[in-house]
């Protein structure tokens, strides 16, 4: 039961989520992309780190070790450099002084101890300088004061190195300081015992030079060669064996308590001592965690960081995909006066851009529409008008009338049938688009019609250059009032004969019709007018003046383009050319 | 006188002298340690020597310790490590009266025979003191001083004066400049325009004197407490020797061989000295009989004044050897 529930849940979250929209779609792609690799990444690095980072502790610690070694042996092998003395002297005239109970040696004690008070601030540390003599007697720069010599002589010959000095101690100096002592023999007379200069070197400056922390609690000490420690930053453990000394070294040791702890040693050439330093395991370990921790939060971090760049960036890419989807489906529902306000260069202001002139360009088209039906319905109006004029009317039924009191039935059969067809031709069956046979048949009864009204002043001829021509298509009523102009204001205004001529040819894919007459004509400036106001060029104020071919030459243009219309070239006297240039439309497009 | 008299008789002397020259034998061997106020001051070198030779003479072990230059802490550390060493008795020069009482009294807590020598430590419940009545050394000085302005005929006018010390906080020096202004005051007008202060040490005081006379060319007296500048020859003192030439007028406390040779120079016009040499045997004597057969000395043991003025000068110069350590 809970876990149809829970079903029912993680079902409505993910409809909730609306998986299949851009927007989330984008978050999962960004957050796959980024985090993906992140993750991989910092798994790897992690690795790689932790590897390195512990090698590096490793290697640091030996570093430092050895640079105290090297610094250690610096040190002694100045101290060294200090006690070795060519034959002095003022040490060899105290000698044999001493040697023969001579007590005025004043000149020479003051020399040496100038002379040992001078070496003392030679090095830092060296707390005492000194000549110990086989009496027991010590000739410092702090005085003259006694030895204990046999105990003395033998610790000397215990720690003697290859090279001849010994280091002694740690101990304490004649001002109970904390010293270890590097002996040399001084190269007394032959006659003489051994003389010993002994160099007193304060414990400080062995923690000065071994003063480095690696951890917290982590330090370093120095051991001789048998395990004695000499210097250890816990006071107490100087002078004591090293519980970590094995077998004449120090290396991990496990077990007995003392797990986890890890010595790196460097081995001190001079001195012969080993300088340890013992670190922590856990503090290594805890300052790897820390570490670790501390990219486990930076992966963390970024991990939000991408989830909320994620976020914004799909929001920010998908909201005008989104606005621009609302709009067209606003457009869909024949609101077309929305607008997108498109911000940037993108695709998708580009898009939103094409979407406004789309939305634009069909506004137009639509009020193009609006406005030739409009101008077809005023035409038909407009031709109506002029068809039922009553003396238009009057005149052909009275010319019927005429023919049939003359008992020319035959002519006044022909009129009626051509007024009969006049009339139909005309509403064409309320379709906009006509074939062009029907309006040459059309135009040709009008002409008729208007022949035998006006008492055949004019002589008409039809030439259709090529036949093909006639079964293409063309708006309706688009040729007769060009004819009407050419009987009205060229053939009936010249007074005399006149004749129209109506071309049909074909030029490419277009069609030309020329209303030739032989009438009136236009003076050029009128022609000039009549000319720019068909070519847009000078805007009209009353919609009547030059209404027929305007409206003729508009249409053609709505249906067709700018480039198609109406052109007119004229000669007073002469007569006047109407020429028409249509596209050839080869189907009826209302079907 | 047979082979055999003669043998015995050649045996016995032998082993006379033996035993004569060789320092006696005590069943503990006694450490007693000398405590300078410096190694490096020359002063203390007649007292070092005398008491090596009595202590081979009495079969005792001696030390000599101090720093080279005075350094009052390093004293007390000195003294605490004798201490701790378990030394039998110490004899020292105290210049911080106040700083080593305590220390002092430490070990005397610990079973050792404290006494001082040349500059005492009154309060601190020492044995004995050895060496000079320094108010007495300095009314003496002053003295000497009145003679020689008075013989110049300057007794009426106002003469500046400089002192130089070691330390103000060393008791006995300043005892000598107590007698000495008591002495002076009322006889002579000395206007002191300054004490200096060389910290016991013959470098800093060659110094201090040379720069004071330098830029106080006009001053008129100077009164050495005590002798660290004439451990050098006159040469070494360019600007003293040029304003003592000039008729200025020097007098000081102890009394040595450059020192003479100075005053011979005309350098110095009158000194008085000290006879460390007795303080070094006379003392460590006094310490050893105490602690051997528990005689207690005298509180204070006075070893005596000495003047070198024009008429022992050259004398002087015979009995005094030159200390050679410069």
């Amino acid at each position: 039961m809970s876990s149809f529930r829970s079903q029912r849940l993680w079902k409505r979250l993910f409809r909730k989520m609306e998986i299949h929209t851009i927007r989330t779609k984008l978050i999962i792609s960004f957050l796959l992309i980024a985090l993906v690799p992140l993750v991989i990444m910092g798994v790897f690095s992690y690795k790689v780190y932790f590897g390195s980072l512990t090698k590096k502790t490793a290697q640091y610690s030996l570093e430092v070790v050895n640079r105290m070694a090297r610094d250690l042996d610096e040190y002694f092998l100045d101290i060294e450099a200090v006690l070795t003395k060519e034959q002095d002297f003022y040490i060899d005239q105290f000698i044999k002084l001493a040697h023969a109970r001579d007590f005025n040696n004043r000149k020479y004690t003051f020399r040496i101890w100038e002379d040992l008070n001078n070496l003392s601030r030679v090095k830092p540390g060296l707390e005492e300088i000194g000549l110990v003599f086989s009496n027991g007697n010590c000739l410092s720069n702090y005085g003259l004061y006694s030895v204990d010599y046999e105990s003395f002589y033998r610790q000397v010959q215990e720690a003697v190195l290859p090279r001849g000095v010994a280091l002694l101690g740690p101990g304490t100096n004649f001002l109970n300081k904390d010293v270890v002592c590097m002996v040399r023999p001084y190269p007394s007379p032959a006659w003489a015992d051994e003389v010993f200069l002994v160099a007193g070197i304060d414990l400080e400056r062995l923690a000065m030079i071994t003063n480095v922390k690696l951890g917290k609690n982590s330090y370093i000490f120095l051991a001789d060669s048998r395990g004695k420690i000499i210097y250890h930053p816990q006071f107490e453990a100087i002078g004591s064996i090293s519980p970590y000394y094995e077998q004449g070294q120090y290396g991990k040791i496990a077990g007995n308590g003392n797990n986890g702890l890890f010595f790196t040693t460097a081995y001190s050439e001079v001195t012969g001592w080993s300088v340890v330093s013992v670190a922590y395991a856990e503090e290594v370990e805890a300052e790897l965690a820390a570490i670790r921790n501390f990219t486990l939060v930076v992966i963390g971090l970024i991990f939000l960081g991408v989830i909320l760049l994620a976020v914004y960036l799909s929001h920010s890419l998908s909201r005008p995909i989104q606005e621009l989807q609302d709009f067209t489906q606003r457009a869909a529902d024949n609101e077309l006066s929305v607008h997108i306000e498109a911000k940037g260069k993108d695709e998708i202001a580009q898009l939103a851009h094409s979407f406004n002139k789309m939305i634009s360009q069909i506004q137009e088209l639509m009020s193009e529409n609006v406005e030739e039906q409009k101008l077809l319905r005023k035409l038909e109006m407009e031709s109506l008008d002029n068809q039922i004029k009553p003396h238009f009317i009057y005149n052909t039924l009275d010319l019927i009338i005429g023919q049939l009191e003359s008992n020319n039935t035959s002519q006044a059969s022909y009129l009626i049938e051509a007024l009969g067809n006049f009339f139909r031709l005309s509403l064409s069956k309320g379709r906009e688009i006509v074939p062009i046979a029907s309006e040459v048949e059309h135009v040709r009864n009008y002409l008729f019609i208007q022949q035998l009204r006006h008492g055949e002043e004019y002589q008409y001829e039809i030439v259709i250059e090529d036949p093909s021509i006639l079964e293409n298509y063309i708006p309706r009523l688009l040729l007769q009032p060009l004819v009407e102009n050419a009987i009205y204001h060229g053939i009936l205004r010249a007074q005399r004969e006149g004749k129209i001529v109506i071309t049909a040819y074909r030029v490419d894919e277009d069609i030309i019709f020329e209303i030739r007459d032989d009438g009136e004509g236009i003076g050029p400036e009128k022609l000039q007018d009549l000319n720019e106001v068909l070519r847009g060029v000078r805007q009209l104020e009353n919609e009547k003046e030059y209404f027929g071919l305007r409206n003729v030459n508009k249409r053609a243009q709505l249906m067709f383009g700018e480039k198609y219309g109406v052109f007119l070239t004229s000669k007073v006297n002469e007569g006047t050319t109407a020429t028409l240039k249509i596209r050839a439309v080869e189907e009826d497009p209302s079907l | 006188m047979s082979l055999f008299v003669r043998r015995s008789l050649a045996l016995s002397l032998m082993l006379f002298l033996v035993l004569y020259l060789s320092p006696p034998l005590y069943a503990e061997e006694l450490t007693i340690a000398f405590l300078p106020r410096g190694l490096g001051n020359p002063i203390f070198l007649d007292a070092f020597e005398a008491a090596q030779k009595k202590a081979f003479e009495l079969g005792v072990r001696l030390e000599w310790v101090a720093p080279f230059d005075f350094d009052g802490d390093v004293q007390i550390e000195i003294i605490e490590s004798l201490i701790d060493r378990d030394v039998d008795g110490i004899i020292a020069s105290v210049n911080d009266e106040e700083a080593v009482s305590e220390v002092i009294g430490k070990a005397l807590d610990a079973g050792i025979a404290v006494a001082t020598f040349d500059a005492d430590c009154p309060g601190s419940g020492r044995l004995f003191h050895i060496g000079i009545n320094n108010y007495a050394a300095g009314v003496e000085i002053g003295k000497a001083l009145v003679d020689v302005i008075k013989a110049r005929g300057l007794q009426e006018e106002q003469l500046d004066t400089m002192i130089m010390t070691g330390y103000r906080e060393a008791l006995n020096l300043e005892e000598r400049i107590r007698g000495f202004l008591e002495a002076t005051d009322g006889e002579i007008n000395l206007n002191i325009q300054a004490i200096l202060e060389n910290e016991d040490t013959v470098e800093k005081s060659i110094i201090l004197l040379e720069d004071y006379v330098r830029v106080n060319p006009e001053v008129e007296v100077i009164f050495f407490v005590g002798g660290w500048p004439f451990y050098v020859p006159g040469e070494a003192l360019p600007n003293f020797q040029k304003w003592a030439q000039g008729g200025g007028i020097a007098v000081g406390i102890d009394l040595f061989y450059d020192a003479l040779l100075l005053q011979k120079e005309g350098l110095i016009q009158y000194l008085i000295g000290q006879d460390m040499a007795t303080m070094g045997s006379l003392g460590l004597e006094l310490l050893v009989n105490y602690l051997r057969f528990g005689e207690v000395p005298p509180e204070f043991v006075e070893t005596g004044l000495e003047h070198a003025n024009e008429d022992n000068l050259d004398r002087l110069l015979q009995i005094h050897k030159p200390w050679l350590v410069k």
